[in-house]
């Protein structure tokens, strides 16, 4: 049933060769990465490695300097170009700090995309934002501020209004820092929910090796600007890189 | 041991520091006017952006509106007196035009862009610049949503309609600050309806239009030059801080330079 969910409704993701400098300095150096439709990949990787810099680049945010990203089998600066109506598949991206618009309410944040885009009634964007919220478990918070809420719960609602424009593929970056062990699990549930109930493509950047490990299909390592290796969660203690081994060693002493 | 001096950095030679912060201001400049012509051609969007247009009119205008009253009448109130000491050997016939002409086309519309500058202006910096540093501009963008036409465009809007309106406020203000003045003070012998007369002779519509004009002008400015600043702004708390500032300091040195010209060419004109 989900595999055919995941078949559905996400899209591929390909990198090939991507390189990224900032001031000089090379942070992404030819990176080459294939999602499957539907999979739900974690990249992991030390803090400023460039893996936040690696969901700027699949999402457009920032252009390449060399290589290529396609989605869905389309070039990335093609798919940017397509007019929002005429796109065949929808992108959302989750940010780290939840990035809410703080002069709107939850609801409003949640139903933003909609009402600018101006295609549905105000009846059946309500409808869309009420079904959003009970899957992030924040149903009746339509009213209240961002700032009223818990970082856990700013978190949840901007997954909620990812959502809300049925993407065939979602980015988190750090989708779970500055969360405690419990709302870190409850993050992770809720990928997964997606991942099953609508078989959405799903990247998830982080470094909490556990929440990888507990919800990917897969788990790439992102280690001086190239995705050093790409294992399942069963394979993670064949790993044979050191700084696969290094995150390994490091959540067995956390655990 | 010997030491070996430390390269020097390019910043620390005055020519290159010279250059640098030349090319900072065109970049500045690059990018408002970039913002200002991309604002410009967003505006056939404003309609569908009622609300927003509306909520920034309000803000502009609750940010502005006691200020400026007491600023305008303190003005108003001290070109009299002033004035009133200058002449007082000629004649005080004089003071209604020195108000009615100063206050409409010249402080009314810089003190007021001012006062938009440093309060609206700087709300703007701020609000955008966290915005920036926070993602939600980031976020904006991956909704396909343009941060342009959704932030920029109704500030943009509610400035430059709402500037002229207050600048008329101030002068009325401002004026009758001038005459509570002359109907107060014992060293000033002209009466209210004299003062009032030989202003109406004196002031013309030509001059409302030119302070409205700059009214329109400096309300761009006051808006553009603090969005500019907002989206351009790097760092964490203290880059906004820096934005905000830089924003406010900008804003006033071009409602300055846009004011000489206005004034040039209004009398190269005449």
């Amino acid at each position: 049933m989900a595999e055919a969910a995941r078949e559905r409704r996400g899209v591929g993701v390909e990198l090939t060769g991507v390189s990224k400098t900032y001031n000089g300095q090379g942070v992404l150096r030819g990176v080459d990465l294939v999602v499957e439709a539907g999979e739900l990949l974690a990249i992991v990787g030390q803090s400023g490695t460039g893996k936040s810099v690696l969901l700027r680049q699949i999402i457009g945010l920032e252009q390449v300097d060399a290589g290529q990203i396609t989605v869905g089998g389309i070039a990335l600066e093609r798919y940017r170009a397509t007019p929002h109506e005429e796109k065949s598949f929808r992108v959302a991206m989750v940010f780290q700090n939840a990035a809410l618009l703080g002069s709107l309410t939850v609801g409003e944040n949640v139903g933003l995309r909609l009402r600018e885009r101006g295609r549905q009634s105000e009846a059946e964007i309500a409808a869309i934002i009420h079904r959003v919220l009970e899957q992030v478990e924040l149903a009746g918070t339509e009213a209240k501020l961002p700032s009223e809420l818990s970082g856990g719960m700013r978190k949840r609602v901007a997954i909620a209004r990812a959502l809300a424009i049925d993407p065939e593929l979602i980015l988190y970056d750090e989708p779970t820092a500055d969360l405690d062990p419990l709302l870190t699990e409850q993050i992770g549930q809720l990928i997964l929910r997606i991942r099953d109930a609508r078989g959405t493509t799903q990247i998830v950047v982080t470094h909490n090796l556990p929440l990888a490990r507990a919800i990917a299909d897969r788990i790439a390592v992102l280690a001086e600007g190239r995705i050093a290796e790409c294992l399942t969660p069963a394979e993670l203690p064949h790993a044979r890189h050191p700084l696969t081994r290094a995150f390994l060693r490091a959540s067995a002493l956390e655990a | 041991m010997a030491v070996e001096a430390l390269p020097r950095s390019p910043r620390a030679n005055p020519f290159a520091r010279i250059g640098a912060t030349l090319l900072d201001v065109l970049q500045v400049l690059g990018e408002a006017t970039s913002l200002f012509l991309a604002s410009v051609r967003s505006i056939s969007a404003a309609p569908a952006d009622r609300r927003r247009f509306v909520v920034q009119m309000v803000r502009v205008g609750t940010d502005t509106l006691w200020i400026g009253a007491l600023l305008s009448l303190f003005v108003g109130m001290v070109l009299v007196v002033q004035a009133a000491e200058q002449v007082r050997d000629v004649t005080q016939d004089i003071l209604g035009p020195i108000v009615g002409l100063a206050m409409t086309k010249e402080l009314g519309p810089v003190l007021m862009a001012f006062l938009l500058a440093g309060r609206a202006g700087s709300a703007m910096a701020a609000e955008l610049g966290s915005m920036t540093v926070y993602d939600e501009i980031n976020a904006l963008r991956t909704m396909d949503i343009d941060p342009v036409r959704f932030l920029v465009v109704p500030r943009f809007l509610a400035a430059t309609i709402a500037l002229p309106i207050l600048i008329l406020y101030a002068d009325f203000i401002g004026v009758w600050g001038g005459a509570a003045v002359v109907s107060l003070d014992p060293a000033i012998t002209i009466t209210v309806n004299m003062y009032f007369d030989r202003m109406l002779e004196w002031v013309h519509f030509s001059d409302f239009v030119v302070g409205m004009l700059k009214g329109t002008i400096f309300g761009m400015i006051a808006s553009i030059v603090p969005c500019t600043f907002g989206l351009r702004t790097r760092g964490g708390t203290e880059g906004i801080a820096t934005s905000t500032t830089a924003a406010v300091v900008w804003s006033f040195i071009l409602i300055l330079v846009f004011d000489f010209l206005i004034v040039r060419i209004t009398f190269a004109l005449d």
